[in-house]
């Protein structure tokens, strides 16, 4: 059979993302519909799994610590994706205004980014004990008493919040390229306007990198929702801390479906997580469509 | 790329079982790093060298219990297993472990009786059918008792060779013990439960209180005992004031294995602890002057047996261990007492079994030892729940001990609310094993 001239480049097409299409069939798309399947099932993974229906997502509502899980995630994800864009938008439009030592403060804000997770909690753990760490004895020189960080449920999310806000330089980066793609002669007329510094970054800066914003809000708010690894580790920091304080909605999935049995529980667990940052994902969108000001479009 | 990880998962190498002159070579994955994994190691060198037909590798896995339980639900598991106690009863229930009792060489282990009081149930769980049968052996354990520092007893007037003997002589003598610098602030504490706070769930036990019923079907958090365990909890941080113990022990949290160590620091002179605070306390102040005793219990509920936590490591045959035989050969090396007693001294840890040899305690690292074994022995010696909700149980109980300790909340309604969620696992428990066939439901 001969094959045309565009069903050749269409088969050579295809056969080159056919790669990545096995990967995300074998990886991704079979994982989740077996997850989907599994979430209708009480599968403790040693033994069959036997349908439910949904059960497993009307204990959900029941359980209190899904309820306390999911309300911790909530709030850290509430002040996390403000204070990280706002922080963030600050630092790159010092960096984008500065001139002396630019480099090295972008390489500074941007370094903590590159640090393996656990390596960073581990450093914090230290640096957040309540006793001996490096904040609460700096704190202690200018006669402020420190808190029982990692000790003291409520402190527990701010001292993630915390770390979450070192780790805002991926952000920064963005928001600075963007800021350097706005053309000057915005500025120019806007000055010539008799705008101050204020109002330029607010009527000239703002809509002209609210794209990236946007991309960052959402990756941030994503992340934010699946928050899982440093809870995880600074968990190890004080056994006899409330262990609740550390677990956030993604720890508490982990901790039915490996430590509990109860995976098809932690399934539903899943699929309502990401049916929440879809829905979340999408109502963003919806709302940003007339705060985001596209170039050309 | 993916054609390639999927041909690699599902044809690729999956590390020898046997080597080209003809030994059979286990896997056997433990916790243990550190001086207690070079301990462990050691036990396993000596195994291969003392015959030519097994080679075992020790392999050391964090997270055993989740990674083994995909490894066994996957079909490719280790051949030997270290679990911890409170792991056997989901693990036996769900049919991950063979059962020893059954297995070939089942002969070569010792009898229950060989072990120590308190460890001889942790080592059978009823099976789908009710029927008890035993999953595992130990092979090292802890008991907790209180340490006490002699030095601060002498300094404050008390007789170093008294320690308290009761709950109320307990809560005297912390009360001479504390100090407090000018401000107001803690320089001493004579004991809190919050240091370390590492079994938030056992003080009921100290009460004569348990966490369940025998067969684990209704929850008892709410007794009576439990009350009075907590009461005595709030009491005591009525007494210290929470929020100054809390700012004095802020830096305890993750110095257990330092010179900061609040016990080795001084700055709590008695601290409820198992047998391995030996070991931090060798490294870190080898000229400390401590005691040890069963932790004291309220004058009513004292028989003079000592009450306390025993915990165990367990090995185990997981189903599908491609050499069972070979893994129960192993396991009953590690049984005999000479072993036993090797390996526990190298842990700083009391022996599993009931019958030590003189050299055990003469020449173990901690001095408090006999302590030790002595609560492994004692009837009144207590254990984790013997249900696969314990996780859960334990990190429930977790969260009540700092609403008891920081809030004035009525005891009563903490624990009626904790007891209530309790029941609501043990329902669904009850629930799910009913929907498998289970007899009785439970």
């Amino acid at each position: 059979m001969k094959l045309s001239a565009r069903a050749k480049v269409d088969l050579a097409g295809y056969l080159w993302v056919s790669p990545w299409i096995a990967g995300f069939l074998l990886f991704m798309l079979l994982p989740a519909a077996l997850s989907a399947y599994y979430s209708l099932t009480d599968y403790p993974v040693l033994e069959a799994p036997i349908f439910v229906g949904f059960d497993n997502y009307t204990r959900m509502w029941r359980e209190p610590d899904f309820r306390d899980a999911a309300l911790r995630t909530l709030l850290y994800a509430a002040a996390v994706v403000p204070l990280s864009t706002i922080l963030a938008l600050v630092l790159a439009a010092l960096l984008c205004g500065g001139r002396r030592l630019t480099g090295f403060l972008r390489a500074a804000i941007f370094l903590p980014t590159l640090v393996p997770m656990v390596a960073a909690g581990m450093v914090w753990m230290w640096l957040l004990n309540g006793g001996y760490g490096l904040i609460n004895q700096s704190l202690a020189l200018i006669g402020v008493e420190g808190p029982n960080w990692l000790g003291d449920g409520p402190m527990v999310l701010v001292s993630l919040i915390i770390i979450a806000l070192w780790g805002v330089g991926h952000s920064v980066v963005i928001y600075e390229a963007a800021m350097r793609e706005v053309p000057p002669s915005l500025y120019e007329a806007a000055a010539l306007d008799g705008m101050g510094p204020v109002a330029r970054f607010w009527h000239v800066t703002l809509p002209m990198i609210s794209p990236a914003i946007l991309f960052n809000v959402v990756t941030l708010m994503i992340g934010s929702l699946q928050l899982f690894g440093m809870p995880a580790v600074l968990s190890k920091s004080n056994e006899g801390a409330d262990p609740r304080a550390f677990t956030f909605f993604t720890n508490e999935m982990f901790s039915q479906a490996f430590l509990n049995g109860q995976m098809g529980y932690a399934s539903a667990m899943a699929w309502v997580q990401l049916l929440f940052v879809l829905a979340l994902t999408g109502l963003t969108f919806a709302v940003s469509g007339r705060l985001v000001h596209y170039r050309g479009g | 790329m993916a054609a390639g990880a999927a041909g690699f998962a599902a044809f690729g190498p999956r590390g020898a079982r046997s080597r080209a002159d003809g030994r059979i070579v286990l896997d056997y994955w433990e916790k243990w790093t550190g001086h207690e994994g070079a301990a462990m190691q050691a036990v396993v060198d000596e195994f291969n060298q003392s015959q030519s037909r097994i080679l075992v590798r020790y392999l050391v896995t964090a997270g055993i219990d989740q990674k083994s339980m995909i490894a066994i639900a996957g079909g490719d598991p280790p051949d030997v297993l270290g679990l911890y106690n409170y792991n056997i009863p989901l693990f036996a229930e769900t049919g991950a472990l063979l059962p020893l009792d059954e297995a070939a060489g089942s002969a070569m282990l010792p009898p229950l009786e060989a072990y120590a009081r308190a460890i001889r149930p942790m080592l059978s769980h009823p099976d789908r059918s009710g029927r008890l049968r035993r999953w595992a052996c130990p092979n090292t354990g802890g008991t907790l008792a209180l340490y006490y520092n002699k030095s601060l007893f002498a300094q404050v007037g008390l007789d170093p060779a008294r320690p308290p003997a009761t709950l109320e002589q307990l809560g005297d003598f912390a009360a001479r013990l504390d100090a407090t610098t000018q401000g107001g602030r803690y320089s001493r504490l004579g004991f809190t439960p919050t240091e370390p706070g590492w079994w938030p769930w056992a003080w009921g036990a100290y009460f004569g209180a348990s966490l369940t019923d025998q067969p684990c079907r209704r929850a008892l958090i709410d007794s009576p005992e439990h009350v009075a365990a907590f009461r005595w909890i709030r009491e005591t941080a009525e007494r210290l004031g929470p929020e100054r113990v809390n700012a004095f022990g802020s830096g305890w949290g993750n110095s257990y294995d330092s010179i900061n160590n609040a016990f080795l620091a001084g700055q709590v002179a008695m601290v409820l602890q198992g047998p391995w605070l030996a070991s931090v306390i060798n490294t870190h102040n080898p000229g400390l002057d401590y005691g040890v005793v069963p932790f004291p219990v309220p004058a009513s509920i004292a028989d003079g047996q000592p009450i306390g936590l025993v915990e165990s490591d367990m090995l185990c045959v997981p189903r599908g261990a491609r050499h069972p035989d070979a893994s129960m050969e192993f396991i009953a090396f590690t049984q005999q007492p000479l072993i036993v007693e090797k390996l526990s001294t190298a842990h700083f840890k009391n022996s599993v079994l009931a019958q030590v040899s003189p050299e055990f305690v003469a020449k173990h690292p901690n001095r408090g030892v006999e302590v030790f074994n002595a609560v492994a022995n004692s009837p009144r010696g207590f254990r984790a729940a013997s249900t696969r909700q314990f996780p859960q149980i334990r990190s429930k109980m977790g969260s009540l001990f700092p609403k008891v300790w920081n809030t004035d909340e009525p005891v009563e309604d903490l624990l009626r609310s904790t007891n209530t969620e309790v029941q609501s696992l043990l329902d669904l428990e009850y629930e799910q094993k009913a929907r498998r066939g289970w007899k009785g439901g439970a």
